[in-house]
């Protein structure tokens, strides 16, 4: 460095080289503050084209009457249908009914499981074997569901064989039948996820706070439930929130096994949007639609994500 | 209960392995069934009674590969997905470098407005996407299936190369930096090598989540000119007979035993993949 300013001063006349060299360090000093946006931009800037984007799109979309010809601002006339269709209130209880039963189930499942796996000295054995279901296409489990149940009536057949039914079971005339079938298959793919999860959490937990209370002739219950699991609590939340989003998301399984029905007893939210979106071409509508859950979704992502991911973080 | 073996730590042996076991069953009885269905012939699929035990028949098999173009799916699957992760590694390890070793104004938000693109559910994008690869001529393209996948997965990869990123000693940079290594070496050259694991453990998730997507590869790919594996399957109908379940079966496994070997050889990572690097794993 002072060698280059020293024969810079040399060759002086034209211009003070100093000042320029000074310019030089300055620039890159202003380059250096702007070093990590740089970096960071492609990303964003990518993102925002396919989020930023679809979200202005659809917020605008939204105020207009879109069907096959050019779009007709018609101002708040679908958010006022909006609020007034009972399908739509219905998808958004069909998504919190399905997937809050769902979620628990697959918590306290997981939980269970994880508990009793991890500690055993075969761990790893288990850890592979429970995480099969979570490796299989979603769309083809929905189908080999589809298939058990709505067309060979594996699940009735079987029950019939034991002898604890008389006749068919009729699936898709039962609101509940279908939601139940929905929420099996959401279990038994996604609970490997909460499983992997919590075992590393519990295998991560320091032992000796454990020895010391079983030696203090705590029960392993006691253990659980008063060491174990407030020690999970950030990860627990986590990963709940994580399966939360996908479930409130959910769309394959609805558009493979029963198609919102019956009596669009298991239409869920995103399949609302598609059905108005591109089975009837009412995309205005549907953008309303998407516009509603869109504000949800910013307001939990505020609200939950944001701080589950910096406590965990911390 | 007393009369019960118990182990040091008072609970019943044979209960943890009841449990066990029973979970096992459940997870495991499903896919020997996917399986048989993959492996019978269709006359035997969709029968009054179901058949348990069905005559073993590679029908399927032939059916996949002769009747459809499978490999042209195969090959738009695969080409979708590693052109996903190759976009989503340059765009997410610069950025999760920005995010882990700098602080400046706005970092945070910036951080958690990727995060928060993957809260996103896809029907609410779905639309608006749709018209604009339709305008820019992108629909029923790979090109477009590669676009989209790395724009689902871009937030996930960010944030796992970044958690692996935060956890390298601030001493090995600075060694290097007092060497006179710029930004950029340090990245490339110490970085990258030590964060290694994390990125595969991000691609391998990427890819997972890339075979699965359905709904905008639904969309995007409405003819069978870019279809993949996940989409032919909703396709594979024999006229009045309906679906092929059979075909559906086998597929779903022929894109089953890849992913779990990789995952397998990836295991110890996997929680904190999973959990975007919020749960060390």
């Amino acid at each position: 460095m002072s060698k280059s300013s020293l024969s810079d001063t040399g060759a002086t006349a034209v211009a003070p080289a100093w000042p320029t060299h000074q310019r030089l360090k300055r620039r890159s000093k202003r380059l250096k503050a702007w070093f990590p946006y740089l970096l960071v931009a492609p990303a964003v800037l990518y993102l925002m084209l396919i989020t930023l984007y679809p979200g202005v799109y659809a917020v605008i979309q939204s105020f207009h009457q879109v069907k096959f010809g050019p779009w007709q601002p018609v101002g708040l006339a679908n958010y006022m249908r909006l609020f007034q269709d009972h399908q739509f209130w219905g998808a958004i209880w069909n998504t919190l009914v399905i997937g809050s039963i769902s979620l628990v189930l697959q918590c306290v499942l997981a939980l269970a499981i994880a508990f009793y796996a991890y500690r055993d000295p075969w761990v790893k054995g288990w850890r592979i074997i429970f995480l099969v279901p979570m490796l299989f296409m979603p769309s083809a489990v929905a189908f080999i569901y589809k298939l058990s149940f709505l067309d060979a009536r594996v699940f009735a057949d079987l029950l019939m064989r034991i002898g604890l039914i008389d006749g068919n079971i009729a699936y898709q005339s039962s609101i509940w039948m279908s939601r139940g079938i929905l929420i099996l298959a959401d279990v038994w793919q996604w609970t490997p996820f909460l499983f992997i999860i919590f075992v590393a959490a519990l295998q991560g937990q320091d032992e000796e706070v454990e020895e010391a209370a079983r030696l203090d002739g705590a029960s392993w219950y006691a253990i659980f439930w008063n060491i174990s699991l407030p020690m999970m609590k950030p990860v627990i939340a986590v990963a709940l929130i994580l399966r939360a989003i996908d479930i409130t998301t959910m769309f394959t399984n609805v558009f493979i096994i029963t198609k919102g029905g019956p009596a669009f007893g298991t239409e869920t939210i995103s399949y609302f949007i598609y059905r108005t979106g591109f089975k009837f071409f009412d995309f205005g509508y549907a953008s309303s639609a998407s516009v509603i859950m869109l504000v949800i979704t910013i307001i939990i992502a505020q609200l939950v994500v944001k701080r589950a991911f910096v406590s965990a973080r911390s | 209960m007393a009369s019960q073996r118990k182990n040091s730590r008072g609970e019943s042996l044979l209960l943890r392995y009841a449990i066990l076991g029973a979970w096992a069953l459940f997870c495991l009885a499903p896919v020997l069934w996917f399986l048989s269905i993959g492996l019978r012939p269709r006359t035997e699929i969709i029968t009054p009674q179901p058949i348990y035990w069905p005559s073993f028949s590679l029908d399927a098999w032939h059916m996949i590969w002769e009747d459809w173009p499978m490999a042209k799916y195969l090959r738009n699957s695969v080409a979708a997905i590693f052109g996903s992760v190759i976009i989503d590694l340059v765009l997410a390890v610069p950025a999760a470098y920005s995010l882990s070793r700098y602080t400046y104004r706005g970092r945070d938000d910036i951080g958690f407005y990727i995060l928060s693109t993957r809260m996103m559910a896809p029907a609410i994008v779905a639309i608006p996407i749709f018209f604009l690869f339709r305008n820019v001529g992108l629909l029923d393209t790979v090109w477009a299936l590669m676009l989209i996948y790395a724009a689902i997965n871009l937030s996930f990869v960010t944030w796992i190369i970044r958690s692996y990123m935060l956890d390298i000693p601030k001493e090995l940079e600075d060694a290097a930096r007092t060497d006179g290594a710029s930004d950029l070496r340090i990245l490339w050259e110490i970085i990258i090598p030590a964060v290694l694991p994390g990125i595969i453990t991000a691609s391998v998730i990427a890819m997972i989540f890339a075979i699965n997507e359905f709904l905008f590869t639904l969309l995007i790919a409405s003819t069978p000119n870019a279809y993949t594996m996940s989409v032919a399957l909703a396709n594979f109908t024999g006229g009045s007979d309906g679906l092929i379940y059979n075909a559906i079966a086998l597929v779903a496994f022929l894109a089953f035993v890849p992913v779990f070997l990789v995952v397998v050889a990836i295991q110890k990572h996997l929680s904190r993949g999973l959990t975007m690097g919020a749960v060390k794993g």
